[in-house]
């Protein structure tokens, strides 16, 4: 058995572990579902320290990456200033001290600087994000096809702005609601919302089976002539 | 019915969703407007000696049946067009796929065009895992030497020697960014911050179902040039891209979405059916009172 045919035998059982499931809850499902969350920890760890930390971090720190000619000359001089780069590894460090209960404070420098950080950038993405949105909402109620009303696209806009208007007044809650128009205006917010929400949880639906289809495709395409071969 | 276990309902969807996959069946799949908006995005592009296209793959195994099958037919409509492709990700279980795709497409490519060849370096090029989100983005978007600024490829060679990527110098030089995701906030990142003074690239993406509500947002307000829905958008591009590549050996694209269009019949099939079970249920109920 190669080792390319003993992945996906691998594979395969976990999968069918994972969907054991579905039967009932076992042993079998719960070892493979702390087996993929491991895996997945771990992978991002390794990864990260492999095709990072290593190699551009650790390798010019220490000097790993001059090469000696055999002349005694080098391919190029150590830098120093790449020792600078323990001072933001020490800062990241100081997370760690969340397991202290006297020094935890010490890491609400590095918290605090994390969000400080996040806060700034958040500004500034902000309205990258939401100002074309907002200039997006404002649509002609009667769109114009070569000096041709078109209805299609008229309607269209004329349901994004009722929606847009039901909706956010729904959620304003300055002011008290009084009367009856003005609760069944909310109230119409409030089923534009269901008819979001029945969307929402079609597409839930189909993406539910889309992960399934990748799995069952797997098992039918590749597994299943896997073990019969094995088997033969 | 009112006892009938949910598992046989798991059994009747595995079915559903199997036996299109054993026969090899497929539909031709509905036309999808805004994958048509992406293609025609893609293949109108007038791409410059100096710049490239920007792949981002941000998805991992669990959700490879779409985003893998939008990732493989972009890129196959990129690499037909010989416009240089850069592959990267903000997504760690992403890396093996900025690997696998690009060469499973280059050897189909060439296994239909003989005497051609897609070689990595000119045709693509393979950036890798980029730890950091959206500090990855921001520091990009304002980098003076992209080249510099990314440095090595995944697999260590300085990104100056290779041929795709040696004139690219500033974030203008990309020409358009495929983002493709079905990670929660993950395109948000790109709109937020990829982007320079003055100019903001286009941006065409393929997300999973249960984000096509989120993505219709960013369409609808022009923030999105493209976008391929789920398996269906995949679908549909790889259709057009066969009508105008006749030779196109065919994908699993669309055999995955008829898959999924029977067992979606059969879930519209199973509501119908519960609330009928349901409604008469109640009626019995009440009349017995």
């Amino acid at each position: 058995m190669s080792w390319e045919e003993a992945t996906i035998l691998l594979a395969g059982i976990a999968t069918l572990g994972i969907y054991s499931f579905l039967i009932r809850e076992n042993p079998f499902y719960r070892f493979f579902e702390h087996l993929f969350i491991g895996i997945a920890a771990g992978w991002g760890i390794v990864f990260s320290f492999k095709n990072f930390i290593w190699p551009d971090l650790m390798v010019p720190m220490l000097g790993l990456d001059i090469i000696t000619f055999p002349d005694g000359t080098t391919s190029h001089p150590y830098n120093p200033w790449t020792l600078l780069y323990l001072v933001p590894m020490a800062f990241g460090l100081l997370f760690y001290f969340v397991y202290s209960k006297r020094h935890a404070w010490v890491a609400k420098l590095a918290i605090g600087f994390l969000l400080g950080m996040a806060g700034g950038a958040e500004l500034e993405g902000f309205f990258n994000l939401i100002l074309p949105q907002i200039v997006g909402s404002f649509k002609p109620l009667v769109v114009f096809d070569e000096g041709i009303v078109d209805w299609g696209a008229s309607v269209t806009n004329w349901v994004f702005i009722l929606t847009l208007i039901l909706v956010m007044y729904y959620f304003f809650f300055t002011f008290s609601r009084r009367g009856i128009y003005a609760e069944r205006i909310a109230s119409g917010g409030r089923w534009l919302m269901m008819v979001c929400f029945g969307a929402y949880f079609g597409s839930t639906v189909m993406a539910r089976m889309a992960l399934l289809v990748e799995r069952l495709q797997f098992l039918i395409a590749q597994w299943w002539p896997t073990v019969t071969g094995v088997l033969s | 019915m009112r006892e009938l276990h949910r598992r046989w309902i798991y059994l009747l969807v595995a079915l559903a969703l199997s036996v299109p996959l054993i026969l090899r069946v497929s539909v031709p799949p509905a036309r999808m407007r805004a994958a048509d908006r992406a293609y025609d995005l893609i293949r109108d592009v007038e791409i410059a000696p100096h710049q490239i296209v920007l792949m981002a793959f941000d998805f991992g195994p669990n959700i490879k049946a779409e985003n893998g099958s939008q990732a493989e037919v972009v890129l196959e409509h990129l690499m037909r067009r010989r416009i240089p492709v850069a592959l990267f990700s903000l997504y760690v279980q992403a890396e093996p796929f900025l690997k696998s795709i690009p060469e499973k497409v280059a050897s189909r490519l060439m296994a239909e065009n003989p005497g051609e060849v897609w070689r990595y370096g000119e045709d693509w090029v393979n950036l890798g895992f980029r730890p950091g989100n959206f500090l990855v983005l921001q520091s990009l978007a304002r980098s003076e030497d992209i080249t510099a600024f990314f440095g090595k490829d995944a697999f260590a060679n300085r990104l100056a020697d290779i041929a795709a990527f040696r004139n690219a110098k500033t974030v203008k030089d990309i020409a358009l960014l495929v983002e493709i995701s079905g990670l929660q906030g993950m395109l948000e990142l790109y709109l937020r911050f990829f982007r320079a003074e003055g100019y903001v690239p286009k941006v065409v993406h393929g997300c999973t179902s249960i984000s096509i509500p989120d993505a219709y947002i960013f369409l609808d307000s022009g923030q999105l040039s493209g976008l391929l829905e789920g398996i269906a958008g995949a679908a549909w591009y790889s259709a057009r891209l066969r009508k105008e590549y006749p030779r196109q050996e065919a994908d699993e694209a669309q055999i995955l979405n008829t898959s999924l269009g029977v067992a979606h019949l059969l879930i519209i099939l199973l509501v119908i059916v519960g609330n009928v079970v349901a409604v008469r249920s109640a009626r019995r109920g009440v009349a017995q009172a």
